[in-house]
């Protein structure tokens, strides 16, 4: 065929050229070949297994609620696990419960994803082989036995565990073995609270705090909101406390001294950065101010004048009985100073509640500490841990590795293989806790039940059965609950039902209350103590616990680490936050490396710069560094330019647990350190960069530099006028847009009260396990492609007297004139009857154009297949919910899904759609109630009321895209002063 | 080679495609429309002898519709509810009963290979009773109607708009072995969503054409 360059020969048949052949044979064929696949007859495929036999009650892809308790962190939330098909696909909180009412945060969402985690402990082990139940329970007797005869110790080492079956099954194992003591040990210590009530009170306690009746609350260092006791409960209450149409008016202030900007800073009305050194010389200050007014003064040196110390004290005085002081720090000094104040302020019987009081954290540091002592005297000769991670959490761990080698028997109970299985000879598989039965009593009268609603996928069996065993009364774990509860909660009944009528409705319920367990009580009264000098070293550590990493017990779990945290925004790293003037001191900038020196140990992170931080503190959030976190070595799409998530260590952050300290038999989170600079840079995957509401210059319209995105008023001129607050439009409404749509039938509207939003991301955790959203990892985050169809933007005002900071839920806003819609070339976006701007996955094919013309920015493009890291995980997803693939274009659909399944249902049953029957995941999740969603086209609906609340605004409003998003503004209860010069 | 060999050769290669494309014409779809479909099943079970001779409710065994997504296979224990009784054809059981009259003796059950298949999915023994040794294993059946992982259908709210089982599935009562009747393409769905404007019944209805209906 080379001839078709020669000069053609006249006399000869003119020859196909060789292009031509080429393209017609081109064409035939692969027009041959698609029509042959478009003709395809489909083929057997995966075959479609019913049930052999039937099981009661269930309906495939019909999804059955079972009631149940989370076990995500100690508040123990009652839920609900919507279970399809078998398989728990999503936990929500339970209405019927007393705490969470309904709600449950971001953590508690995630639990999901562990019944399906393929890395749990699946069998037994012993020294490191694998074996059975028989084996270890042989082991264990033996050693038990063993102890018992030489007169060794046995000892119990476990986080909170307060339901009545737990505490029943720790007695019978106690009461079998002599010399045998349970240790309560949280990796985040409250111990001193507890302390300070047996020397207050009489009696070893925390009190259960009911912040909705507050007036005044002061926060010293105390993450209440956030990582916390109980977050759920306490910002439901927060912002029950904040109701602007409360009919008496009242209006909780919060002021928060703190070093760190926590969840809890970011949402008072007034902040105070202050360094965990100085916070008792702070509380005897303000102990003193209160103390003066009451009359009650110890004879001392009239106060410094203090003009907003002395405010807070007249504020905490006039709200006498409705006003309290809480301390987060575990430092027995501060503790006592904080029931001081609170005696004094007659909070206890009002806001603190001693006899329902919590038993959500009951750590004993001074137990962990006489432990300790006990196995460096080799008195202990079995210990078992359940729940615990001594190496990884406790500074000393490094000792407690060489000790717990020296037990002659160490028990392992747990989920997972972590840093201190490898110095125990027993590893115990422990089930997840949707797998299992149990019981849980966050406060005391509150007894909740942990119901499985999944086989078990392991070989692992539960504390209480194993405790059952090796106290050789073996029990199944449904039989232990009911026996305990036999014995302990309906013996406490209110009501005269029978035990089955009793438990079966407690069952269906998930939760009783019950008479509280009598505590011993005493006259209560205040303590003088002196509080210690102020702590003058330069630089000031400030370890803390992160919203969606709590002590790191987590750090499995792919969600929580791609959760940004609310305050910094960085997701997949823990770093060292330094204020931006300590940091220009040292001459740092953000991302240095920087070695943390401090009681000998040293840490490699980051520097992030933390606007509102306390100058001269660094704050490093503890739970990060977890081998658990190993397993992120190789998540998130993989191609030339891929990074990983995981550091030089192959670990997701560095742990900082080294660098807490023990001191006076307790666990502190603060210490003197030094910092030095590596000279290394690393980049944080921070899904915000753009904090601030002012514009730089040189994009900001003339003389008009700020933009309202949050808009925010004082109580004061709110009460003068309803709609202070509101920006005025940059311009008059837009005439690009006609009005093209009607909404004969439902019409969707969201309405978002930023005012109760507390930045706990629940929303943003609750939307990604209902909608599918992958995981993309840390690199991709850095190049800002994270998927969460629901973002919390944070901002900070730079022009206040204070530190303003306010979250916001971001999410697609339903625009009437959607600009998405408009641009897309193949129709892929397109407007519902409903009001919702409709993805239509299979007609995109990827311009992105729609994302460019968002001015939300709310549009999340699949660069990559983004599958789970675990091929187990794929059994969490979502079967209402396409998963999207590569190429294709996504964001929030409003649940579109659960608003289909419940107008399908609503016509099954004839009955309308009523307001409250549908919610979208993150509305339902929301534990401060901030997020209404329903028809604004039904004049009763709730959403039609708040879109009626003078407070509402729709952000960028001036485009006339008319979203259906509506947000509330924030009412800060800021003092007349700071009003004057931001307002005047 | 000489062109002339050449042009043959691609003139009869032409002709062939031409063929061959216009037989493929006959029953061209675009992809993913599995029109026809009807595979062998584990069990021959007939939906003419059940659904239309016998007149069993389409939800007796497909009790899914009215109140899920999913119509659903019935589980192996639904069948039994009558197969617990009805263990082979009547001609069969006659048959058996006249061999075993001639033979002077008392008639032996008798059990049809294809129910046979279902008492072994559910671990039955010879006389119908759970045989612990025996494994439970579900029937592994075909599936037919299928969408696209990127289309949902909602069986309750069509069982609420009473649309007839047929509609879609066309006359299952007659069919020996199932067979998909309709093409459950996009057209197909929304041609129906928009010139529906009441039930059999009168209600008036208001399908959607919304693309979230079936795209979530």
């Amino acid at each position: 065929m080379s001839h078709d360059s020669q000069p053609h020969d006249h006399g000869t048949p003119e020859p196909l050229p060789r292009r031509d052949f080429l393209k017609v044979a081109g064409f035939s064929t692969a027009a041959g070949l698609a029509l042959a696949g478009c003709g395809r007859q489909r083929t057997a495929g995966e075959p479609a297994l019913p049930y052999a036999e039937q099981p009661e009650g269930v309906i495939g892809g019909r999804p059955v609620w079972y009631a149940s308790t989370c076990a995500g962190c100690g508040e123990r939330c009652g839920l609900l696990a919507k279970c399809v098909d078998g398989r728990p696909i999503k936990l929500e909180g339970n209405p019927a419960h007393p705490l969470n009412r309904g709600r449950l945060c971001a953590v508690g969402q995630a639990q999901v994803l562990g019944v399906y985690d393929s890395q749990r402990l699946a069998q037994p082990q012993i020294g490191g082989q694998a074996a059975s139940w028989e084996q270890v329970d042989q082991t264990v007797l033996g050693a038990l036995t063993a102890a018992r005869d030489q007169r060794r110790a046995v000892r119990l080492l476990t986080d909170t565990r307060s339901g009545p079956t737990s505490r029943w099954a720790m007695q019978q194992f106690c009461a079998a073995w002599g010399d045998c003591q349970v240790i309560v040990s949280d990796a985040l210590s409250h111990s001193a609270v507890g302390e300070a009530h047996l020397q207050t009170h009489g009696v070893r306690a925390w009190p259960r705090l009911h912040l909705a009746r507050a007036t005044v609350v002061v926060g010293v260092e105390s993450d209440f909101l956030g990582s916390g006791v109980a977050p759920v409960e306490q910002a439901a209450d927060w912002s029950r406390a904040r109701d602007l149409a409360a009919p008496d008016g009242r209006y909780l202030y919060h002021f928060q001294a703190e070093a760190r900007l926590s969840l809890t800073g970011a949402k008072a009305d007034q902040r105070l950065p202050l360094r965990p050194g100085a916070a008792a010389a702070w509380l005897q200050d303000l102990l003193n101010r209160v103390a003066r007014r009451l009359g009650a003064a110890q004879q001392e040196a009239t106060p410094k004048p203090d003009p907003r110390l002395d405010e807070l004290a007249d504020r905490l005085v006039q709200a006498r009985s409705s006003s309290v002081v809480l301390c987060g720090l575990n430092d027995l000094t501060c503790q006592l100073l904080a029931n001081g104040l609170n005696l004094l302020l007659g909070s206890y019987g009002s806001l603190l509640d001693l006899n329902q009081s919590s038993f959500q954290r009951l750590t004993d540091d001074a137990a962990v500490v006489a432990l300790r002592e006990e196995l460096a005297a080799g008195q202990v000769g079995v210990l078992l841990l359940a729940g615990v991670n001594p190496l990884a959490d406790l500074p000393d761990g490094a000792a407690w590795d060489k000790l717990l080698r020296a037990v002659p028997l160490t028990v392992q109970i747990g989920e997972r293989v972590d840093e201190t299985s490898a110095a125990c000879r027993v590893l115990a598989p422990e089930p997840h806790f949707l797998e299992a039965w149990g019981d849980a009593e966050p406060v005391n009268g509150v007894v909740s039940v942990q119901q499985p609603v999944i086989q078990p996928r392991t070989a692992a069996r539960s504390l209480v059965e194993s405790l059952s065993v090796w106290s050789n009364r073996p029990q199944g774990g449904e039989a232990l609950v009911q026996t305990a509860w036999q014995a302990a909660v309906w013996s406490r009944r209110t009501t005269d039902q029978g035990w089955p009528a009793f438990w079966d409705q407690a069952l269906a319920n998930g939760c009783v209350e019950v008479r509280p367990v009598a505590l011993p009580s005493s006259v209560p009264q205040a303590l003088n103590v002196a509080p210690p000098p102020v702590d003058t070293a330069p630089l000031e550590l400030v370890l803390y616990a992160k919203v969606g990493q709590l002590d790191g017990r987590h750090a499995w779990n792919p969600w929580l680490q791609e959760l940004p945290d609310p305050i910094s925004k960085v997701s997949w790293d823990n770093y060292a936050a330094l204020a931006p003037e300590t940091a220009a001191e040292l001459h740092l900038l953000e991302g240095d490396e920087v070695e943390l020196t401090a009681g000998g140990a040293r840490l490699k992170l980051p520097v992030l710069l933390q606007t509102g931080q306390a100058p001269g503190t660094v704050a490093v959030a503890l739970g990060y560094g977890r081998a658990a976190s190993r397993r992120f070595a190789a998540i998130g799409p993989r191609w030339i330019g891929a990074h990983p998530s995981v550091n030089d260590q192959g670990l997701v952050g560095g742990n900082a647990a080294p660098l807490r300290r023990w001191a006076d038999g307790r666990l502190l989170d603060w210490a003197p350190v030094t910092l030095q600079a590596t000279g290394r840079r690393l980049e944080l995957a921070r899904a915000q960069t753009q904090e601030s509401q002012v514009l730089p210059a040189h994009l900001a319209p003339a003389g008009d530099p700020r933009r309202e995105i949050v808009q925010a008023t004082t109580l004061a001129a709110f009460r003068h006028n309803p709609q202070a607050g509101a920006e005025p439009l940059h311009h008059g409404p837009s005439e690009l847009w006609g009005r093209e749509h009607t909404y004969p039938g439902h019409r969707w509207t969201m309405v978002i009260d930023l005012n109760a939003c507390t930045g706990c991301s629940a929303c943003v955790l609750a939307c990604q396990v209902e909608n599918n959203i992958p995981v993309v990892g840390r690199d991709e985050v850095r190049r800002r492609r994270e998927m969460h169809w629901l973002r919390l933007d944070r901002y900070l005002d730079p022009t206040s007297a204070g530190l303003d900071v306010a979250f916001q839920p971001m999410l697609c806003h339903h625009c009437d004139n959607a600009p998405c819609e408009v641009v897309c070339p193949v129709l892929a976006t397109v407007h519902s009857a409903e009001g919702l701007n409709q993805q239509v996955y299979n007609r995109c094919v990827g311009t992105r154009y729609c994302a460019n013309n968002c001015p939300y920015k709310v549009r999340r493009f699949n660069w990559f297949n983004y599958p789970h890291d675990d091929p187990d995980a794929e059994l969490v997803l979502n079967p209402d919910v396409t998963v999207r693939t590569r190429g294709v274009m996504e964001k929030c659909t409003f649940c579109v899904q659960r608003l289909e399944a419940a107008k399908a249902e609503a016509a099954r049953t004839g009955q309308p759609l009523r307001d409250a029957d549908v919610q979208p995941a993150c509305a339902q999740s929301c534990p401060a109630g901030a997020i209404w969603f329903g028809d604004r086209n039904d004049p009763n609906s709730a959403v039609a009321r708040a879109l009626a609340d003078p407070r509402r605004y729709r952000v960028l409003e001036e485009l006339g895209v008319e979203p259906a998003v509506n947000y509330l503004r924030v009412v800060r209860n800021a003092p007349a002063a700071a009003e004057e010069s931001h307002h005047g | 080679m000489n062109p002339r060999v050449l042009t043959v050769v691609l003139s009869v290669g032409l002709l062939f495609s031409s063929v061959s494309l216009a037989m493929q014409l006959v029953n061209l779809r675009p992809p993913g429309n599995n029109q026809g479909y009807e595979p062998q099943q584990p069990i021959a079970y007939s939906h003419r002898l059940h659904a239309g001779e016998l007149q069993i409710p389409c939800q007796y065994c497909h009790s899914g519709a009215s109140r899920s997504k999913h119509a659903g296979i019935p589980a192996a224990s639904t069948c039994l509810n009558c197969h617990q009784f009805v263990t082979a054809s009547l001609g069969a059981v006659r048959a058996a009963d006249e061999a075993a009259k001639k033979a002077g003796r008392a008639p032996q059950p008798v059990v049809s290979a294809e129910l046979r298949k279902l008492y072994d999915s559910l671990g039955l023994d010879a006389r119908l009773q759970r045989d612990p040794q025996r494994p439970v294993t579900p029937i592994a059946w075909q599936r037919i109607h299928q969408l696209p992982d990127f289309a949902t259908f909602d069986h309750r709210a069509h069982v609420a708009a009473e649309v007839p089982c047929q509609q879609c599935h066309g006359p299952v009562e007659t069919m020996e072995r199932v067979r998909q009747q309709a093409s459950l393409s996009m057209g197909w769905c929304v041609a129906c969503h928009r010139t529906t404007k009441a039930t059999p019944g009168g209600r008036p209805l208001r399908p959607s054409t919304d693309c979230a209906t079936c795209h979530q």
